[in-house]
């Protein structure tokens, strides 16, 4: 099966000295649900934001759906990241908009500006937003406005937004890091059935091995920004684990339940 | 028996080296004014008399300095919404997080920077040798400074909290006018509309001042009396110019409150 996003050699380097991202080679098929995992500087946060270009890579190549990234033109970029949902762990919502143009904001990318501009949402996207919205099961939250929102509650406002978009790739950057364990669950069951569902192949940083292994279909171990582990879960051993996590190996654990008794 | 230092001995020393300073220069400078204490005698026993016209304060000027107030706060207003329209789009082209071309951002960051190291007053001054006295000169001396100050204040709260939002905005595909409209504008509102009114607060006090210098409104009636000695109305315009900023700034800075409050709906 031809690769859906392929990404060779990527280096991100900043400054003079501070290299993020080592030579980073990755390829993500249709329908898998991939956790990167590592401890915390090892780059995972700038390998997802090489991937739609919210930072510059220095080096490396990055295609997607048969489209290079790396040196796209503004119109092409654009084009491309409309394609790409994207999940934060501070969820970056609106705080001062409903709920409701939080999610339409998904569809900002395939929009003109006018209409964007002055937020003339389609009937049919508004219609598919708020079914968006019951299904995640914040039909109570769809007027309130960001701001009122528990964590969880805003994740999954954020969620709803990667999906109005109708991408076939979604970037998620630590979406339970904030969050406390219960909250992580929904958030993490809710993504998942929604891209196993739809299609959707998903990256989702995650520096809690235990959900990376419960989840994903496939497993990225990133140490000090370069592959270590590219395998299934059931590949993962303890022992690569250390390896990944070496000198930071309390990062490993959530809420410090260790790997063990959590799965 | 010797007694223990408590002090830190570099910082002292720096003290008593500014203090020291501060004596040495004062006294060439005192005499450099030639300062005299006689005029200063001279003077006092004036104080009473004075304060006494001034105590006497008349309500017959009451309709021109209403009138010259109304002036002052619709010149006030007006610099502030044009320079609010202007400042809104220049805070964009030069906040780090949105500016679309950073050599223009550069350019005009600058320019703003040579606008603000020159005093209202100067703006003014020079606004009145252009186009002569009144309202105009006044507005238009005026909006220099503000739109340097606003556009300062706008760029620094969109390059403070405007990441996360941009960040998402451009994930999802979204435009520079997407960017500044559909993500940071709404998210900042609150914080824009709290500069805005404490913008108007300083704005309005500077009219009063620069009417002094030919800007029109209320100041210009203030002078008129200082220089014939007409301390009746003055006094009451002075009252007035009091009253008005006392309640102008009571007012923004429950607005302010309100809007940090983060009062729902």
């Amino acid at each position: 099966m031809k690769p859906m996003l392929q990404i060779n050699s990527l280096k991100k380097q900043y400054g003079s000295s501070t290299v993020a991202l080592n030579g980073i080679d990755l390829e993500v098929h249709p329908n898998e649900f991939i956790a990167v995992i590592g401890p915390s500087g090892a780059g995972k946060s700038t390998l997802l934001r090489c991937i739609n270009r919210l930072i510059d890579p220095t080096e490396g190549s990055i295609s997607f759906q048969g489209q290079e990234i790396v040196g796209a033109g503004k119109k092409q970029l654009r084009q491309i990241r409309s394609q790409i949902g994207m999940i934060f762990q501070h969820y970056n919502l609106v705080d001062r908009l409903s709920v409701l143009e939080n999610v339409l904001h998904g569809r900002l990318g395939q929009m003109s500006a006018f209409n964007g501009v002055f937020s003339r949402y389609s009937e049919a996207d508004k219609l598919a937003a708020i079914a968006l919205l019951e299904k995640l099961g914040l039909e109570e939250q769809i007027y309130k406005r960001a701001d009122e929102l528990s964590g969880g509650q805003k994740q999954r406002v954020g969620i709803c937004r990667a999906l109005a978009q109708k991408p076939s790739l979604i970037l998620a950057d630590e979406p339970i890091a904030s969050l406390d364990p219960n909250s992580s669950r929904i958030v993490m069951d809710s993504l998942h059935a929604n891209c196993i569902e739809q299609g959707i192949a998903c990256l989702v940083n995650l520096h809690q091995v235990d959900v990376a292994k419960r989840y994903a279909t496939r497993i990225v171990g990133i140490k000090s920004g370069k592959v270590v582990f590219d395998g299934k879960p059931e590949e993962l051993t303890d022992r690569m684990t250390q390896h990944i996590y070496e000198g930071k190996e309390h990062q490993m654990f959530q809420q410090g339940v260790p790997v063990e008794q959590a799965v | 028996m010797k007694k223990i230092r408590i002090g830190h001995k570099s910082t002292q020393r720096q003290q008593r080296w500014f203090v020291g300073l501060m004596v040495i220069l004062f006294f060439p400078c005192f005499f450099y004014l030639k300062l005299d204490l006689n005029q200063f005698k001279d003077g006092l026993h004036q104080i009473p008399h004075i304060a006494n016209m001034m105590m006497q304060m008349s309500f017959d000027q009451f309709p021109d300095l209403m009138d010259g107030l109304l002036t002052s706060l619709i010149i006030a207003f007006l610099t502030v919404v044009i320079s609010v329209v202007i400042s809104f789009f220049l805070a964009f082209v030069i906040a780090t997080n949105t500016a679309p071309v950073p050599l223009l951002a550069k350019i005009i960051r600058a320019i703003i920077v040579i606008i603000r190291t020159i005093p209202v007053t100067i703006w003014v001054l020079l606004a009145v040798a252009s186009i002569g006295f009144g309202s105009m000169a006044g507005v238009l001396g005026l909006i220099f400074p503000t739109v340097a100050f606003l556009t300062r204040v706008f760029s620094d709260q969109i390059d403070e909290a405007g990441k996360d939002i941009i960040e998402a905005v451009k994930a999802v595909g979204g435009g520079w006018w997407n960017l500044v409209f559909n993500g940071v504008t709404p998210q900042l509102m609150t914080a824009f509309l709290a500069s805005i009114a404490f913008n108007f607060e300083i704005t309005v006090a500077e009219t009063v001042i620069l009417g002094i210098v030919g800007a029109g409104g209320i100041g210009v009636l203030l002078q008129e009396y200082i220089s014939f000695y007409d301390f009746k109305p003055l006094t009451l315009g002075i009252l007035i110019v009091f009253i008005t900023l006392f309640l102008l700034e009571m007012t923004t800075n429950l607005i302010r409150l309100r809007l940090s409050g983060r009062g729902h709906k």
